[in-house]
């Protein structure tokens, strides 16, 4: 589904802020995979993200999804394959707009003709039953604005909205990090059920090792913009989180790491 | 999040940047449309005002609808311009407008804010909220404490408490009823009823029926002492209504058939007035004297109206006494059926037309003028104010004597006489017009004891000799700057002080009231439709902008500009002659011709001139063409360069000095006069010598400048204003070219370039740098 040939990208590139972040990243993901990608800050998992979903274009190398090369398409371009759900939940949703708006303007994503025909009761009745399934009882608040929401609800909206026109390819950005344990708990649920129930390919950016080992098919750990890691479904079930941590010791002894970098891996991790 | 959605950000910024601008530039071309105008300048402060309108208009309409949304701003616009209106109406100086709007908008937007705070649950009120709404009570009551305040306080104690109580009312604006409203005052005024011991409720039922009604309870309401009904509708109504309250009627041409009363002496206990019907039988006679011979009548009347019926019926009983008149009558419902009536008329072959007073024909009279020009047939008819329209002869009463009359009769009332011992009475004078130059055109020969009794006359070069006796009351002028510049301020005290040394104000008992639109046009706009609404008697317009504006909105009132350096571009006139009949003015051109005759003084071998101006600015086209024509006359060559802003001055002047120049003039181009003092530096580096014709410039670096004298434009403004007040037509007074020279020398420039220059030359400046 997902073919990455030899990325390479360097932000502020000649200046004495140069990131060299993504250092020659091959890959293929296959139709029905889903990866957890872990990594430490800074280690290129975000920018990889971002260059499947196109908010930059790369230096080198290239990108195909379902068989055509995006490697210079623009954002909007692609999202007619890819879908997103982003890690801050106000950043995925249009506060001044109402849920059925919103939910509107997702459903209208790769199919958009003008001039666009507006909702009706028609519309506004799917988008209800689809407010089901959430279980948050948003069914009847179809007319409330997003920014009248909690954080949590709006995640929820946002992972509706990116699923639910059935995307090739849903990229999932540490999209519980900005949340209470029990709303991440309640979106994680959310996220799982909806990959099972489309067979989505999907891409997730998580820090936490448990979620990383317990979700999707395959695991791939990164480091200073390189893959270092990727464990299949078989190695994640003889895996545990201490095993992880190890990898990322061994890590340690090779590039001696500083005790600093190391207490912040573990307090990210730990 | 919209770009990941597959939405293409740019393309919709792009879209929404492109149909705001495009309703901009309709709104635009609707303005300059409306205005019948447009300067680069109009769209200064206009953003502002845009701002407010929408800021305002969302917060009386709230809504996402987009069409809501649409017509919320719409809403605010309006709202903001009628507050502007309001305010005027009040009275308030343009000048104060500006912290007006202001204190408006902010008013807007705090009470929304405190609506707003009090809609939202508490629990998501923020602490700023909650102190604005804890404020907010206090600050609404002091402002509506203030309102109020300041209400009662001139309502109750800036005018101290009235004796007397009239109410005037008048059903429509209309010549002879505004002739006696105006006499009743003049003369309820001179008979001592001033404004310390009177109040005077003078009301307008514009033509509508109900408002009558509305006004004269309104008297009853406030008590009104008497009420004086001008017009047979009014005095109608007030018979009916009012049975306690002395009512005096003027300008009535039958009370007998209102039912109110039966002869002069008797009457209903609470009414009388002044009447009086025109003597058909008298303009017929004189109709003979004028028209001898077989003569066919055409006459047209609405016999709807009781009036009109009556005095035809007069006229139908008086041609019965001559045998070689006939009458062709025919009947019309509404003026625009006018023109083809006397079409038909003229078709079935009368001689003339005759026509006795009746509202709508009198209102059509300039078509029955038209269909009349095709035979030249002579018209005579009842209504003086339509003599130099084209009628030949009019004879009827004067209105004036009717309001004066009144005035007498409210007096009397008011020393206590009985009103039902106060009989009608009958008008006391009549008005006869000749108008000769229409005589001469349908071969009429009036004989000359006409003409020697005739209280107004036309001659036939058009001049007016009025032989009425004049009411003497107030004069009203208004005097219309646009800005505050420097020069515009110059003019405006010319024109002061020439009024005050001529001792115009005491002598003519005029006001001159000062209007100052701040360099907007908007307001300028506003400012002008005050002065016309005002009914001012006369205008004064310094400054082009403020004459395009006033004579976009005015089409009546005597109009004088000054300080126009170009009148004929805007359509304001063809030549000096042929001009919009009620505008006229003095107009001063920068003197670029005699700058150049000067340099040619000054510097006899010099060969170029360098000049840089602004296509786009009229007044510069104008001044450089001149400046074309001159430098053939006197033997030099004119070096062109154009910019469209200042910025570009520079550049154009260094290209100048490469060409090698002799001598560098500016006229009145507005881009590079902001440059001035650059240009003088620059060219002082070459030792070129830098001409100007503002007076001023010599100051900031010029070498010479020959500049109008503004104040001495004013000054003349003013005197040619005055011609005006004193009688003379704007239409008779042709455009006149005033340019006042003032020459400003630099000596000690002349010394550093090494130039002599001749002791007579230096004698003719007004002033000298050394």
């Amino acid at each position: 589904m997902i073919t990455i040939n030899n990325l390479h990208k360097k932000f502020n590139q000649g200046t004495l802020n140069e990131v060299y972040a993504l250092k020659g990243i091959n890959i293929k993901i296959n139709k029905g995979d889903f990866v957890t990608i872990i990594g430490t800050n800074g280690s290129g998992k975000s920018t990889l993200l971002n260059a499947i979903a196109g908010t930059f274009l790369p230096d080198e190398g290239s990108i195909f999804i379902d068989g055509n090369e995006v490697t210079n398409q623009v954002e909007f371009k692609r999202a007619k394959y890819i879908s997103r759900v982003f890690q801050n939940p106000f950043s995925g949703t249009a506060a001044e707009m109402t849920i059925a708006e919103n939910l509107h303007l997702a459903s209208l994503r790769g199919s958009r003709r003008y001039p666009i025909i507006g909702l009706n009761h028609q519309s506004i009745n799917t988008y209800k039953e689809e407010l089901k399934q959430l279980e948050m009882q948003m069914e009847d608040r179809t007319d409330s604005l997003i920014g009248t929401l909690s954080g949590g609800q709006r995640q929820a909206i946002t992972l509706l909205m990116a699923v639910i026109k059935r995307p090739l390819v849903l990229l999932l950005d540490e999209h519980t990090a900005a949340l209470d344990p029990k709303s991440a708990a309640q979106i994680i649920n959310l996220t799982k059920k909806f990959i099972e129930r489309d067979n989505l390919t999907a891409v997730m950016v998580t820090h936490s090792m448990q979620q990383a080992l317990e979700l999707g098919n395959r695991t791939i750990m990164m480091n200073k913009g390189e893959i270092i890691e990727d464990l299949s479904l078989a190695d994640k079930r003889r895996l545990t989180v201490n095993d992880l941590l190890n990898k990322f010791s061994e890590i340690r002894k090779k590039e001696k790491l500083t005790d600093e970098l190391v207490l912040d891996l573990k307090n990210e991790y730990i | 999040m919209a770009s990941a959605s597959g939405v293409n950000v740019e393309l919709f910024k792009i879209f929404a940047v492109a149909v705001a601008n495009g309703l901009v530039g309709l709104s635009g071309g609707l303005i300059a449309q409306y205005q019948g105008f447009a300067d680069i300048g109009m769209g200064i402060g206009t953003v502002v005002i845009g701002l407010a309108s929408v800021i305002i208009g969302e917060s009386v309409l709230k809504s996402r609808n987009i069409a809501v949304k649409i017509l919320s701003a719409i809403v605010g616009a309006v709202v903001f311009r009628l507050m502007i209106a309001c305010a005027l109406f009040i009275g308030f100086n343009p000048n104060d407008l500006k912290l007006l709007t202001a204190l408006f908008v902010l008013f807007t937007l705090f009470i929304t804010k405190y609506l707003n705070d009090n809609k939202k649950s508490s629990t998501s009120e923020s602490k700023s909220g909650r102190q604005v709404r804890k404020y907010a009570p206090v600050l609404i009551g002091v402002v509506l404490i203030g309102v109020v305040g300041a209400f009662v306080y001139s309502t109750f104690f800036s005018k101290p408490a009235k004796t007397f109580k009239i109410g005037v009312l008048q059903v429509a604006d209309n010549g002879l009823l505004n002739i006696t409203r105006e006499s009743f005052l003049v003369e309820i005024k001179k008979l001592g009823y001033t404004e310390e011991n009177c109040e005077l409720l003078v009301e307008n039922a514009n033509g509508e029926l109900p408002n009558v009604n509305a006004i004269l309870d309104k008297f009853l309401m406030n008590k009104v002492d008497v009420i004086v009904a001008i017009s047979t509708p009014v005095t109608q109504a007030a018979i009916k209504k009012v049975t306690k309250i002395p009512v005096v009627f003027a300008t009535v041409a039958n009370p007998f058939i209102l039912k109110a009363g039966e002869s002069d002496s008797v009457h209903l206990p609470n009414v009388t007035g002044v009447y009086g019907w025109v003597p058909m039988e008298k303009v017929l006679e004189y109709t003979r004297q004028i028209i001898p011979g077989k003569l066919k009548l055409g006459v047209m009347w609405d016999p709807a109206q009781a009036n009109s019926v009556f005095n035809v019926e007069q006229l139908k009983k008086a041609v019965t006494n001559y045998n070689d008149i006939e009458f062709e009558g025919v009947h019309i419902a509404s003026s625009n059926e006018v023109y083809q009536a006397a079409q038909s008329l003229v078709a079935k072959g009368i001689n003339m037309f005759l026509l006795p007073p009746d509202n709508i024909v009198y209102s059509a009279f300039e078509s029955i003028v038209k269909a009349a020009d095709t035979r030249n047939l002579p018209i005579i008819m009842c209504d003086i104010e339509r003599l130099e329209s084209g009628s030949v002869f009019t004879y009827g009463y004067d209105y004036t004597i009717s309001g004066i009359q009144a005035a007498n009769m409210v007096n009397r009332i008011l020393n206590g006489e009985n009103i039902a011992n106060i009989p009608f009475e009958r008008y006391k004078r009549v008005s006869m017009g000749v108008n000769l130059k229409a005589a001469e055109k349908c071969g009429v020969i009036v004989p000359d004891d006409i003409i020697n009794s005739a209280t107004l006359i036309v001659n036939k070069d058009g001049s007016i000799i009025d032989k009425t006796p004049k009411l003497k009351s107030k004069i009203r002028t208004a005097l219309f700057l646009f800005n505050d510049s420097k020069s515009a301020l110059e003019v405006s005290k010319g024109v002061n002080d020439f009024f005050k040394e001529k001792n115009v104000l005491k002598k003519k008992n005029m006001t001159l009231d000062v209007f100052n639109a701040q360099n907007e046009f908007h307001l300028a706009n506003s400012v002008a439709q005050k002065i016309v609404s005002n009914n001012y008697d006369y205008i004064i317009t310094l400054s082009t902008p403020s004459l395009q504006v006033m004579a976009n909105n005015n089409k009546k009132i005597p109009h004088v500009f000054g300080f126009v350096s170009d009148p004929y571009r805007m359509g304001i006139a063809k030549d000096s002659m042929n001009h919009i009949e009620n505008i006229t003015g003095v107009q001063t051109l920068q003197p670029v011709e005699s700058s150049i005759k000067t340099i040619r003084e000054i510097l006899p071998k010099a060969k170029t001139i360098g000049i840089v101006w602004n296509p786009a600015e009229a007044c510069s086209e104008a001044c450089t063409e001149i400046a074309r024509k001159a430098c053939e006359l006197y033997g030099f060559k004119l070096v062109e360069v154009n910019v469209t802003n200042t910025s570009e001055v520079q550049e154009a002047v260094n290209s100048l000095i490469s060409k090698k120049i002799d001598v560098f003039l500016t006229s009145g181009d507005n881009t590079v006069v902001m440059a001035v003092p650059m240009i003088a530096k620059m060219l002082k580096e070459h030792k070129i010598p830098f001409v100007t014709n503002a007076f001023s410039d010599v100051e900031v670096g010029a070498f010479l400048s020959v500049g109008a004298d503004y104040y001495e434009v004013g000054r003349e403004t003013a005197k040619y204003a005055l011609k005006v007040i004193n009688g003379s037509r704007t239409k008779d007074l042709k455009i006149y070219k005033f340019v006042p020279e003032k020459m400003y020398l630099n000596l000690k420039l002349a010394e550093e370039y090494g130039i002599k220059i001749d002791q007579k030359i230096i004698n003719k400046a007004a002033k000298v740098l050394r």
